[in-house]
Parts: C-alpha cells; sequence; structure tokens
C-alpha cells in the first residue's frame, strides 16, 4: 500500500492523563478534525503517535514553518524527461490513500496556506487540485489532526478564526507531579526518586513562565535530562546542560533556575 | 550607621532581577521589592525589613564583604520568601517581655525555613555558611540567641549550652505541629522565659537580629503604630508601644521608608501653563456644540509650548523596570516580521529561479502556447508603511495614585509610553509622541516630545521625563491639532493613540456632554481623512464616556492601571497589522 512506510508497528509509549484516548477514539470514529493544544512538550505528538498505532492507521506528518506553501501540502508538478509530472504532496497522499493527516505547529504557516485544509473539514471531505483540475475524495479512513500551541500565539501568528471552528480540541497540559514522575521513569529508566526531583525542578521552572521565560520545562527536556543521569551524568550538570541552557539567554533567569535546582537537589 | 567604614558597600540593585525569579521559580512569589533608604538620622537600615506582603531591601548591607554579598543577599531574600510563603498572621505582641518578642522571632524564623527546606532540602546550603555563632565566652542573651539560631538549623552543630540543647530538642520534638504558627507562639514565649530567668541582659534598642542574612521581623508581630514610625529596630518601636512612651520619640514620626519613596510624588503641582514659552504660533480651531449641532468656529486655541527637560534616566530606566513587559515586547517585534525577506514568486528579473513557473513554462510549451516569462523570485524586505502619534493626557488628575501602586497615573503613562517608543523605534515605524493640557478654551497646551522626524534619544526621554500633572483635558482641541500633524505625514497608515485617565473636561464647560461629543465629532472627522484614532482610558468607570467618543471597537479601559505599560504597544502592533 502507498503509505505503509507511515506505518506505526511498535506501540509508542503513551502515558493517559485524562479520557483524551476515549474522546480521540469517538472522534475518529465520526471522522472529526481535532486540534491538540499545549506547551511544547507536553506530549502532543507522541499522543497522535500513539493513537495512530492503536488505530492501526499510516500518519503522516508535516512539520508546518513560515515559508510553507499549499502546495507543499497539495502537491506540486515536477520537471522529468518527459515533460512535467505531477507529484502528491502530503496532505494529498493521506486523502487519497486512507492515513491520519498530523499538521505539527499549524500557526507557523501562513494564514493563507492553511484554508486549504477547509474543503476537507466540513462536510465535503473533498480536497480540490487545483492546479491539476482534480477533485479528490477522502478516504473513508482520513482524518486531519492538527496541533496549536497557544503560548506562541500573538497578534501576527493565530489561527484564523473560520479555520479554528473546524475542529475539535484536546487541551495538553504539563502532567501531574505523579503522572509526570512515572513517565520520567518509564522513558528514561531512572529511579522514582531521581524523576521525582527532576519533576520538582521543572515545577519551579513553570513558575517562571511569564517572568522571563516563555514556557517552563517540558515532560520532554525531564525526560533528556533523565537520559543523561541515567548513563552517568551527575543530576546538577544533566539539569544544566538539558534545561537550564536551551531554556534562557538570560544570565539573571539561568541562575534563578540554576538556584532552585540546587534548592531541590541538595 | 555603618559597623565597618573601611569595607566597600555593594548595592542590591544587581541582583535584584535574579532573586526576584529565583523567588518565583521557588514558590510563584510576585512580592514586590522596594528600597528602603536611610531615615531622617540617617541611620542606615540593617536588615531587610517585610511589610505586608513588600519586601524592603536596604540599598545596601553595610560591613559585608563583596564576594560575601551575593550569597548573603539570596539566603536574605529566601529568607524573606519563606516568610512569605509560611507565616501565618502576625503575633499580637500582648504581655509579652521584648526577650520573648525576640525568641518567637527566631523560632518562627527558624520555622519557616524548615518549612521551606522540606520542600528544597538544597536550601540548607544557601542559609548555613552564615549561622557561625560558636559557644565559649561569658555568655549573654544575644550569643546565646544566635547559638540557638545555628543549632536549630546546623544539625550538625554540637553546642554545649543547656539553654540551646533545651530550645533544640524543644523545636525538634514539636516537629509535627511545626505546620501552625502558633507553634512558634509556644515555644518562642518558653525560652524566652527561661532566658529571662538566667538574668542576662537585653537591650532590645540595640538588639539585631543574627545571622545578617534574616530580616527584622516587624513584619511579624501587630503594631499600632503608624508605618513611618517604625523605629530603629523591631523591638524597639514594640517596646515603646507597649510601654509608657517615655522617650518622647515615637511620637514624631520620622520619615520612613515607605513615606520617602512617595515623597515626590505628594508634592502639588505647579501650574507651567503662561509662564512657558511658545514654541509655535498660537492656532485656532473649532468646536462641535451639540446643542446647536454645529461647529462654532475660531473657537479654541492651541499653543505648542517648550517641554520641559529633566533627567532621562527615570524615563531610559523604564525598560528594565519592565523587564518582563520589555522581554515581551522583544518577541513581539520580533514576531512582527520586521526587516524579514518576503518571497517574490513569478517576477521578470530575481536571484533564483521560480521552480512553479519554470514547470508552467515546461506545460506551456507541450500545449504549444506561448509561456509566461516571469520564472525568477526574488526576496524583498516587507517594508511597513505607517506613522503613529501617541497623545498622552497630562492634565491634574494624572498626579492621583495608581489604586494598587505607590506611583502617579502619569509615571505609568511615561513607563508606557517609553516602552513603545523603544519598540517603535526597533521596528523602525515613524512615530511621535505629544502630550496636552487645557486651561479654559483659550489656552490649550500642546507640547511636542518627540517629533516623527526626531529620533527617540536622550533629547525625547529628557522631554518625556519632564511631564508634570495640571490643569485639565480638552480632548477635542488637542485631536484636532495632533490629527492636523498626523494628516500631514505621507504614509499609507495613520494611527492616532490617545491615552486619557478619564472624561474630557475644562474650567470654562459646565456641560459635561459637550467636550465629549465634541471629541466623537473629531474622531469622525479624522476617519473620514484616512486617520485611526484609538482610544486608552485608565479610569474603569470611564467606560461609556469612552465608548462614546471613539467607539467600542476603538477603546479599551485598562482596569489597572498597571498594565498600560504592557497592553499599548501589543495593541498598537495589533492595530498596525
Amino acid at each position: 500500500m502507498a503509505l505503509n512506510a507511515y506505518r506505526i508497528t511498535e506501540e509508542p509509549y503513551y502515558h493517559s492523563i485524562g479520557n483524551e484516548i476515549a474522546l480521540f477514539d469517538a472522534a475518529y470514529a465520526a471522522r472529526m478534525p481535532m486540534m491538540l493544544k499545549g506547551p511544547t512538550g507536553s506530549g502532543k505528538t507522541r499522543f497522535v503517535e500513539h493513537m495512530a498505532w492503536r488505530l492501526g492507521r499510516p500518519l503522516v506528518t508535516v512539520a508546518c514553518h513560515e515559508d510553507m506553501t499549499a502546495s507543499d501540502l497539495v502537491g506540486r508538478f515536477l520537471l522529468d524527461a518527459g515533460g512535467t509530472v505531477w507529484h502528491d504532496g502530503p496532505l494529498t497522499q493521506a486523502v487519497r490513500h486512507g492515513g491520519i493527516c498530523y499538521l505539527d505547529e499549524i500557526v507557523e504557516a501562513r494564514q493563507d496556506t492553511t484554508v486549504v485544509i477547509h474543503p476537507l473539514t466540513d462536510s465535503r471531505r473533498v480536497l480540490p487540485l487545483e492546479k491539476r483540475g482534480e477533485l479528490v475524495a477522502a478516504h473513508p479512513d482520513f482524518q486531519l489532526v492538527i496541533s496549536y500551541n497557544p503560548g506562541y500565539q500573538s497578534v501576527l501568528k493565530d489561527l484564523k478564526e473560520s479555520t479554528k471552528q473546524r475542529f475539535a480540541a484536546i487541551e495538553f497540559g504539563h502532567p501531574s507531579s505523579d503522572a509526570e514522575t512515572r513517565i520520567v521513569c518509564t522513558e528514561a529508566g531512572v529511579p522514582e526518586e531521581i524523576a521525582a526531583r527532576l519533576v520538582r525542578i521543572a515545577v519551579s521552572s513553570r513558575n517562571l513562565k511569564g517572568h522571563g521565560l516563555r514556557e517552563g520545562a517540558s515532560t520532554r527536556m525531564l525526560v533528556h535530562a533523565a537520559r543523561l543521569v541515567a548513563r552517568g551524568v551527575a543530576l546538577a550538570t544533566a539539569c544544566d546542560i538539558a534545561l537550564v541552557l536551551p531554556i534562557t539567554d538570560d544570565a539573571d533567569l539561568r541562575d534563578a533556575v540554576r538556584a532552585a535546582i540546587a534548592a531541590v537537589a541538595a | 550607621m555603618n559597623e565597618h567604614p573601611t569595607v566597600p558597600t555593594v548595592p542590591f540593585a544587581p541582583f535584584e532581577r535574579r532573586l526576584s525569579a529565583y523567588l518565583v521559580a521557588l514558590w510563584r512569589l510576585r512580592a514586590p521589592i522596594r528600597p528602603m533608604r536611610a531615615d531622617a538620622n540617617s541611620t542606615l537600615p540593617r536588615r531587610l525589613r517585610l511589610t505586608d506582603g513588600l519586601i524592603w531591601v536596604p540599598d545596601s548591607l553595610p560591613g559585608v564583604h563583596a564576594d560575601q554579598a551575593a550569597g548573603l543577599y539570596r539566603a536574605a531574600l529566601v529568607h524573606a520568601g519563606a516568610h512569605l510563603r509560611f507565616s501565618g498572621p502576625r503575633f499580637p505582641v500582648g504581655t509579652l517581655k521584648p526577650i520573648q518578642v525576640a525568641l518567637v522571632s527566631l523560632i518562627e524564623d527558624a520555622r519557616v525555613e524548615h518549612l521551606a527546606m522540606r520542600d528544597y532540602p538544597g536550601l540548607l546550603h544557601v542559609w548555613r555558611p552564615f549561622h557561625v555563632a560558636e559557644g565559649g565566652g561569658t555568655p549573654n542573651a544575644p550569643g546565646l540567641m544566635a547559638r540557638l539560631a545555628r543549632a536549630l538549623i546546623d544539625p550538625d552543630h554540637d553546642d554545649g549550652d543547656a539553654w540551646v540543647k533545651k530550645g533544640r530538642s524543644l523545636f525538634f520534638d514539636g516537629r509535627a505541629e511545626w505546620e501552625t504558627h502558633e507553634f512558634s507562639r509556644r515555644v518562642g514565649g518558653l525560652l524566652g522565659n527561661d532566658l529571662g530567668q538566667m538574668r542576662l541582659s537585653f537591650n532590645p534598642k540595640t538588639h539585631v537580629v543574627e545571622p545578617a542574612y534574616r530580616d527584622d521581623n516587624l513584619g511579624l508581630w501587630e503594631s499600632n503604630l503608624p508605618a513611618s514610625a517604625e523605629g530603629e529596630t523591631a523591638y524597639e518601636s514594640l517596646r515603646t508601644e507597649r510601654e509608657e512612651r517615655d522617650d518622647g520619640r515615637s511620637d514624631d514620626a520620622s520619615p520612613g521608608a515607605e513615606v520617602e519613596e512617595r515623597g515626590p510624588v505628594t508634592e502639588t503641582p505647579a501650574c507651567p501653563a503662561g509662564e512657558e514659552e511658545m514654541a509655535a504660533p498660537p492656532a485656532l480651531y473649532s468646536e462641535w456644540d451639540y446643542r446647536i449641532a454645529r461647529e462654532r468656529p475660531n473657537w479654541v486655541r492651541v499653543v505648542e509650548r517648550v517641554p520641559g527637560v529633566e533627567d532621562p534616566v527615570e524615563v531610559r530606566n523604564a525598560a528594565t523596570r519592565h523587564a518582563a513587559v520589555a522581554d515581551r515586547l522583544a518577541a513581539l517585534v520580533r514576531a512582527a516580521g520586521v526587516g524579514r525577506p518576503r518571497r517574490l514568486r513569478r517576477q521578470l528579473e530575481g536571484d533564483r529561479l521560480d521552480l512553479d513557473a519554470c514547470i508552467e513554462v515546461m506545460v506551456s510549451r507541450c500545449r504549444n502556447e506561448i509561456p509566461d516569462p516571469r520564472v525568477h523570485a526574488a526576496l524583498q524586505h516587507r517594508a511597513r508603511d505607517l506613522s503613529a502619534l501617541l497623545l498622552l493626557d497630562v492634565s491634574a488628575s494624572t498626579g492621583d495614585q495608581v489604586p494598587d501602586g505607590a506611583r502617579p497615573v502619569l509615571a505609568v503613562e511615561r513607563d508606557a509610553a517609553a516602552l513603545f517608543a523603544t519598540a517603535l523605534d526597533c521596528i523602525g515605524d515613524r512615530f511621535a509622541i505629544h502630550a496636552f493640557r487645557s486651561n479654559g478654551r483659550s489656552n490649550v497646551s500642546y507640547y511636542r516630545l518627540k517629533n516623527f522626524a526626531q529620533a527617540y534619544d536622550d533629547t525625547a526621554m529628557a522631554r518625556l521625563a519632564s511631564l508634570s500633572p495640571g490643569l485639565s483635558t480638552r480632548l477635542g482641541a488637542a485631536l484636532r491639532h495632533g490629527g492636523r500633524l498626523l494628516a500631514r505625514q505621507s504614509s499609507h497608515r495613520r494611527l492616532l493613540l490617545v491615552v486619557t485617565d478619564g472624561e474630557p473636561s475644562d474650567i470654562d464647560v459646565a456641560d459635561r456632554r459637550l467636550l465629549v461629543e465634541d471629541a466623537r465629532q473629531v474622531v469622525f472627522s479624522l476617519a473620514a481623512q484616512g486617520i485611526d484614532v484609538f482610544g486608552i482610558g485608565l479610569d474603569p468607570g470611564g467606560q461609556d464616556c469612552l465608548t462614546r467618543m471613539f467607539g467600542p471597537r476603538n477603546s479599551t479601559v485598562v482596569d489597572r492601571v498597571e498594565r498600560l505599560a504592557d497592553l499599548l504597544p501589543n495593541l498598537f502592533l495589533t492595530l498596525s497589522r
């Protein structure tokens, strides 16, 4: 099959926090477009992978960026020896062959690009390929999922109202301390006590959100730090290179986060 | 009173930002930190002070070596944070003796530190280095208290003194009760009683809390004295409150830190109009009178005056004072995409080939059509073409204090204008900052603090710093004048932002509706000239009048005046998109 390369064969680890799995199942059954909201590193992408695996569907991921054009999604004509040949874009592939198309960080794409998904996300479920003069009806298995980080949203980067209102949304926050400890333990294979300390450090850094930091340390960062610890790096050093240095360039804030780490780590 | 005059003092200011971020990281504490200066007797405060959620920090701590200062300020701020996080309501002094007051405070200090260390065991290393009290010598009360303080925090320290041992066991045996703040009162009272019976001298006048990072504990106790009379040490003022006022000192309130903080603001604003030099010949404008439904021609006289000049340092520091806002603004400016290249496709000339266009050429050839020659793509810097005028109301009412802070409305306006100017300067938009006030229809003063053509430099900042509140708000006339200046700018979009603190008024107008209707009329006529006018009100009650003047979509009321500094540049970027 065309999308075999996009199939996920092994179960991606995902620790459920609420009823999001059941909700997504229901939404998929209705082929409802979904929006996953939440700060960076809170498990949005992992969740989609997990759901694609559960539902046994191929997952086509597109990382959106500012210079992305509609043809990057839909497809374009390319030149070959005989002239031009049409090449389906990732969205068109998922639409034709019945995959889950995941547009990561959709707000990064320009608003005039994202309107191409409109006909797919209402009752029409079609994708017009204007350049080719073709109307692709969506495969019955096709579903569109987007991720959206409200923290990045500024006056200049936001979804159009007409785009937003086509989606049902699941919100991802930072997991509770217990859940996050378990996630860090499982992902990095560190003792629970180390994971619990890392989670306390993360909570401290999240307190600084809006006070110089745009985002606190994510679960992903904690897993990185924990993996370093698991390979024998001292906790303070691991935190320094996996949390403090990447998160800010501001000397005062680095100092504050380092001091908070020292206060937790003893 | 400098304890060691030879040691250079280390100021607190460079540490403030990182330490306040540290408190936010630990406990989400956003306690305002205020500088505490010498009082009238030029006595330098030797310890921090906590009052009602504020942390007062001496400008510098005398007698501290430079290499210790960073650690000391950190320990002090974290200790203050622990109080704010864990200390309960203030203790009543009741019948406690001064020495008991001192000991209850000491136990409370240890209690909050231990509660803080439950979550953050590493804080021990922040505090312990300052506990250096050793046994030996003739026992005296301050020495024993410092040794007790050490015994309570340093588990490895073994003090030989029976009283210190008793204090230690009382404290740690009561571990289960640490959560309640009555614990400190009980244990401290007992220990104070014991120490009293040992007949050791204790002078509350000279007592200073040890070690140096701890605050003076004044904030722990109920006090009926006015804040300004809070004197040299906690114990003394508590003592004078409890006993007869025999030293005749506590009644004449010495100007303490809080009073001094507000000092410059309470001065009655001078009335500057009339004395100031004119910057341009007066201009006459008509004014709309809704009662006759027509304009009264040549009714108002607007005089441009030369703005004063003050030290620009306050204005220049606005960005550091609102660091969080300035950070967000910097991000917004970056996001505004200024100077970022835009790709232009299908150009006749360009720095690279446009693949899509090439493909279409091939398609056209195959179809035997004439191909489109525009096959290049180019990068071009996105240009903004916008002029903005920020018009500030500097009438007498801007001298009022903001509801939740110790600053006048005008100071907030000024900070907001400074942040706004800094942001626009980065973007490269043309902008001007003007201010106005009025004194009857023949004397509307108009100040150009920064013109469109001028750079936002020290001169502009000095003028901005010179603003002082006074007189009335004849908004319509100022809008007409500002609108005329803005209309001369030949940009694609023109935006007039007005910051006002209430509804317009003037001494010669009795009908409150008149000036509102006039302003509304001006907004209409400016809109017809392609100038967008946006009103920002600082008076939460003034929503109706603001909406009437500017329209519901083009006005906003800032409920907390402090938010203005945040909102103004943000709003501007939204409007100017």
